[in-house]
């Protein structure tokens, strides 16, 4: 059953969140994604039934068991690591030995046995984050919640937590949504992404449609880059529209690029240098910005550079002229979007 | 010199202040009449009395007090600021008032006593209440700042896990403000062992370890009102003892 929140307000001292509405497929993987203070972990508890709307309705979790997993794990610090996964079956009619079973079972799943006697306090971070999970996951839950979950880790610890879930989502089947701050997070987990900024749902939609279309400058800005483009990836080049780009990453039919304008050189004249991308294109559009001048380039598809006004003056840049634009390969994001874990209605 | 040399002086001034006249009065006391001091039944008693009462009173805080504690961090509403007032007002009032306040509330021809046929002045009762008034700000707002200590998520995952708001509370609220909860009890229970202002006007009789103090000193000065004061003193000094080496060793 799809969960559905209809124009749901909720005010919490100064904090509004203001007619929301999502639709979450069933076994769809859903990103909430927004800055710090939007009201993600706010929306997530209304959805957890943890909080009430003030108006409005949410469907589709009545008499399900939600897996609530906060930011920082909020493992209880008072009971080792069996009493904290067990904690959720101390309320439901079993026998102590088949709560040892299934503790059993799930620990072995998340290869944490050797951990049950250990206290709290004595377990790594990633130690933790399977413990708090394999604790939701005894109960079986229909919808998986994560806060944040990857906030506190180092990049390459990042990476592979992603990996992880997606791997964990395509096991359950079950729904899953994610709260995060990192954009790069949500186009690589997502199947679909809601963005929220200060207590409002601004878009919701497909990775594809997110990057590709920002609904307002809010939702770009936010994004980082001005220059996002799909295509695919081959060999450490990126083709899109006939053009190749030098890259760092793997093979995918589907990949998005993206580049920060500031990160793009525009010249006159190709440039000997050692950057590896170098375009010729002509100047679409021209505008001016209280940081510089963004200038709009056509190489095959528009790429926005930024510049100083000091370098717009000097280079005598109109709109229709010809220049070369050149980037590195190591100012290329790549971002790869596994269509086979996409259980979504795309 | 040194800043760490400079705040040494003014430390241990604070320290000798304290510590000097413990420590004078210990060695004014003769051993051998503190000795008999302490067989007197009258000593005796008045010193488990007091610990009684103050231990009652601790009790009845524990089981009116906690569930207040968790309120005040946990819950907004208005009229809450003069709540929590209200619960530090015995720290400022002077106990001899709080005893006349007491003494108004319950005393023999007070409506309380009247309606509910008890009365209590000059009973142990009213030591464990005069106790009480004064002394459970101390557990109340240890345990308060406790339960604000806890991040609310713990027990928002509580719930989600399945425990109802009182399993909530029983195994995780509860457990995790444990630490505040001793403290505030050893703090409230001495704070009400040393109570004499509101006791006195409360119960002269039976005699509490403080008014017995009081009574010696009175009636026959101080060198008769030493070596009760002393017992009382290492009495309560090694219950604390006892009690921080239990908590320390867990």
């Amino acid at each position: 059953m799809d969960i559905r929140l209809n124009n749901v307000n909720k005010k919490l001292g100064d904090f509004h969140l203001k007619d929301l509405n999502i639709n979450i497929h069933e076994g769809e993987y859903f990103v909430l994604l927004g800055p710090s203070g939007s009201g993600k972990t706010k929306t997530i508890e209304l959805i957890a039934g943890l909080l009430n709307p003030d108006s409005g309705t949410i469907s589709g979790v009545e008499g399900k068991q939600t897996g609530l997993i906060y930011q920082d794990y909020m493992l209880f610090p008072h009971l080792n690591v069996y009493e904290n996964i067990s904690y959720g079956l101390r309320f439901r009619d079993l026998k102590k030995d088949e709560i040892r079973q299934k503790v059993n079972n799930v620990a072995e799943q998340f290869g944490i046995t050797h951990l049950l006697r250990k206290r709290i306090g004595m377990l790594s971070g990633g130690e933790k984050q399977r413990t708090a999970i394999a604790r939701a996951t005894i109960l079986s839950p229909d919808i998986y919640i994560f806060d944040e979950p990857t906030s506190a880790l180092d990049r390459n610890l990042k990476e592979m937590t992603r990996s992880l879930f997606r791997k964990f989502h395509k096991k359950t089947g079950k729904t899953f949504i994610h709260v995060t701050h990192d954009f790069e997070e949500a186009i690589s987990l997502a199947d679909k992404i809601g963005i929220i900024f200060d207590g409002k749902i601004v878009q919701t939609g497909t990775p594809d449609e997110i990057f590709t279309s920002p609904s307002s400058k809010a939702v770009a800005d936010f994004l980082g880059y001005k220059n996002v483009i799909k295509g695919e990836v081959k060999k450490g080049v990126f083709r899109s529209n006939g053009i190749h780009i030098s890259v760092r990453g793997e093979d995918s039919s589907l990949s998005y690029i993206a580049v920060r304008s500031d990160d793009i050189l525009l010249s006159k004249k190709e440039i000997d240098s050692s950057a590896r991308n170098s375009f010729r294109g002509e100047v679409i559009e021209i505008y001016k910005r209280a940081t510089g001048v963004e200038i709009i380039v056509d190489i095959g598809f528009p790429l926005i550079s930024e510049i100083t006004r000091k370098s717009f003056d000097d280079m005598n840049i109109r709109e229709g002229c010809s220049l070369w634009v050149t980037f590195k390969v190591s100012s290329v994001r790549v971002f790869s979007h596994d269509p086979d874990i996409s259980l979504g209605d795309r | 010199m040194k800043l760490r040399h400079l705040f040494f002086v003014p430390g241990i001034s604070l320290l000798l202040f304290i510590a000097y006249p413990l420590i004078k009065m210990v060695f004014n006391v003769d051993p051998s009449i503190l000795l008999d001091t302490a067989k007197e039944k009258e000593v005796i008693n008045s010193i488990i009395l007091t610990l009684r009462a103050s231990l009652i009173a601790t009790i009845a805080a524990l089981i009116t007090g906690i569930p207040l504690a968790f309120i005040f961090a946990r819950k907004e509403f208005p009229g809450k600021k003069i709540l929590e007032g209200l619960i530090d007002i015995p720290v400022i009032i002077p106990h001899t008032a709080v005893g006349i306040a007491l003494l108004s509330a319950w005393g023999r021809h007070s409506f309380l006593s009247k309606s509910t046929g008890l009365n209590i002045v000059g009973t142990e009762i009213a030591i464990s209440m005069a106790m009480f008034f004064v002394s459970v700000p101390f557990l109340i707002n240890s345990v308060k700042s406790g339960f604000r200590m806890i991040d609310p998520r713990y027990e928002k995952t509580a719930l989600t896990l399945g425990a109802n708001p009182w399993q909530m509370f029983y195994t995780v609220s509860l457990p995790m403000v444990k630490k505040s909860i001793i403290s505030g009890s050893i703090m409230m229970w001495g704070r009400g062992i040393s109570e004499f202002g509101a006791v006195i006007i409360l119960a002269y009789h039976p005699v509490t370890a403080p008014v017995l103090i009081f009574e010696r000193f009175q009636n026959y000065g101080l060198k008769y009102a030493l070596p009760v004061t002393v017992i009382m003193i290492i009495v309560s000094l090694l219950i604390f003892i006892l009690i921080r080496i239990y908590e320390a060793r867990k």
